[in-house]
């Protein structure tokens, strides 16, 4: 089973312009509460990338070491 | 030439002349083929001056350097040069010609000038520089995007460099809670199978490059820190073609080597490597948090935007209000006058049925009377009196009502100077019930008027 790699460049980009649609303010207020959980889902995930160890590349590390 | 010598003193024949034909000390330009320091403390080295080609020896001659000047000249150089004496290296010396009846002809090194051999190591370098410029190379790593989070880390040191240590110690203990994923391809960092390794290593990372996010090559700490060995062609040139950047901490003080100069990053120390990284991690997640908190004060500011629309709307819409209530008011008008002509009726009903009622009574009275005669006279007075006083006060209060529904009476409201609008016998009590050239009847205290609607 391949998982689909999670990317923090790709990540990044889309809380980036999740930032430039809100501060353009064209954005009503269910849009907003819409936007603004998908933002906060990927912040999350992307300092668990930071932060937590994935034991998959772990090993794919210590096979290649 | 009949004398006969011995071999002793045609040696010290020639050692004599020597003597006296090159009595001064010379500064010699030569090329450290071969050194090492024995048990004792003396170095001994085989200098060479190559043809052009740089292979084909030319001339050679052995040399020295004693114990006592060894120990000064040894760090001098190093210390000057960051170079440590060894083969290939072009070095300036001064020596004195010695000859020894057993060991025969050999220089002995007196002294050293580093400059010189950071001057050609620095000629060596431009000369590769050039090369890799001419060739349009020199900043292709340079040039690759640096990726926001370097996580995957391939490291190229030898694992028991102290360099290695340091660099895993400062990374996996950084304060932060970063994670780091470390391979180790072990090669060796000096010697004349730098090259070939390094290349090897590269080559190695190149065929897994989707599981890494940057190559690091660091070597550490100790006295031996030759930079030349990194002064090498083929490893810049392979750096420059590598896709993915490459961060140096070759651990030298004073110079850059080409493969330095190459990287995308060279740091002094494979420390300064691991705090890079880090740093480039708290940049990401710094990044993050001004997004985050970015996106809460914007959303709180619209949601503040929007609770100030929706109060403004509500002070708009008193005066709005304020009419829609002067609408109920007229309709509220028509539905007491409809109210009122009920009420009529029901007072109407009302008063036939104390009539009504009255009748039966008496006569249900006066049948009761004729059975139960005499004896219940006395009764039959008081009920009688009572009925009265009952029917009395039911008329009066029937009187009372009748006199404060006048009032209200829609006769009496025209007479007060309203009119009463009707469409088709029915009332109009709001304005969008009627519509262009519509007839309307107008009913006045005194009669009605028709009209239409224009």
């Amino acid at each position: 089973m391949v998982k689909k790699e999670f990317s923090f460049n790709q990540a990044v980009s889309e809380i980036e312009k999740i930032l430039q649609e809100i501060e353009s303010g064209e954005m009503d207020v269910d849009r907003l509460s819409v936007e603004v959980k998908r933002a906060s889902e990927l912040i999350r995930q992307c300092q668990k990338k930071l932060k937590s160890t994935e034991e998959e590349i772990n090993a794919i590390f210590k096979d290649l070491a | 030439m009949n004398e006969k010598l011995s071999l002793t003193e045609l040696q010290l024949i020639i050692k004599d002349s020597l003597y006296i034909a090159l009595p001064d000390m010379y500064w010699v330009i030569a090329e450290i083929s071969e050194i090492k320091e024995n048990y004792n403390g003396h170095c001994y080295l085989e200098l060479v001056e190559k043809h052009q080609d740089e292979i084909n020896i030319r001339s050679r001659v052995k040399a020295v350097i004693w114990s006592s000047r060894f120990r000064f000249l040894k760090s001098f150089f190093e210390n000057a040069t960051g170079e440590s004496l060894r083969e290939g290296l072009k070095i300036l010396v001064r020596v004195k010609i010695e000859y020894h009846e057993i060991y025969g002809l050999s220089l002995v090194i007196h002294d050293i000038d580093p400059s010189f051999t950071l001057g050609e190591m620095a000629l060596k370098r431009q000369q590769i520089l050039k090369k890799l410029e001419a060739e349009g190379v020199l900043t292709m790593n340079k040039d690759l995007d640096f990726p926001m989070v370097p996580q995957r880390i391939a490291v190229i040191s030898s694992r028991n460099a102290a360099g290695y240590t340091d660099f895993m110690k400062h990374l996996t203990g950084n304060n932060y809670g970063y994670v780091f994923y470390i391979a180790l391809i072990e090669t060796p960092m000096q010697g004349n199978e730098t090259e070939a390794g390094v290349i090897k290593a590269l080559e190695k990372i190149a065929g897994h490059l989707e599981k890494f996010d940057v190559a690091v090559i660091i070597r550490g700490g100790g006295s031996q820190t030759d930079l030349s060995w990194f002064d090498n062609y083929k490893i810049a040139y392979y750096i420059t073609q590598f896709p993915l950047p490459v961060i140096t901490g070759i651990g030298h003080e004073k110079d850059l080597s080409v493969t330095d100069i190459v990287a995308y990053q060279s740091l002094k120390t494979p420390t300064a490597v691991a705090d890079y990284l880090i740093e480039c991690m708290i940049i990401a997640e710094n990044h993050l948090i001004g997004m985050s908190k970015e996106i809460i004060d914007r959303s709180l500011l619209i949601l503040e935007e929007i609770k100030i629309r929706t109060d403004s709307a509500r002070l708009k819409l008193i005066p709005v209000a304020r009419t829609m209530i002067s609408g109920f008011k007229e309709e509220l008008s028509g539905i007491i006058i409809d109210m009122i002509n009920t009420g009529k009726e029901y007072i109407m009903r009302a008063g036939l049925f104390p009539a009504n009622h009255k009748s039966r009574l008496i006569s249900g009275t006066r049948s009761h009377l004729s059975v139960n005669s005499s004896s219940l006279t006395g009764r039959k007075q008081s009920l009688a009196s009572h009925s009265r006083s009952f029917l009395n006060n039911t008329n009066n209060k029937v009187a009372v009502l009748e006199n404060s529904l006048k009032i209200l009476d829609p006769e009496n409201v025209l007479k007060r100077g309203y009119t009463i609008t009707s469409l088709d016998g029915k009332i109009i009590k709001k304005r969008v019930q009627l519509k262009k050239d519509d007839m309307i009847n107008t009913r006045f205290s005194d009669g009605s008027v028709s009209s239409k609607v224009v």
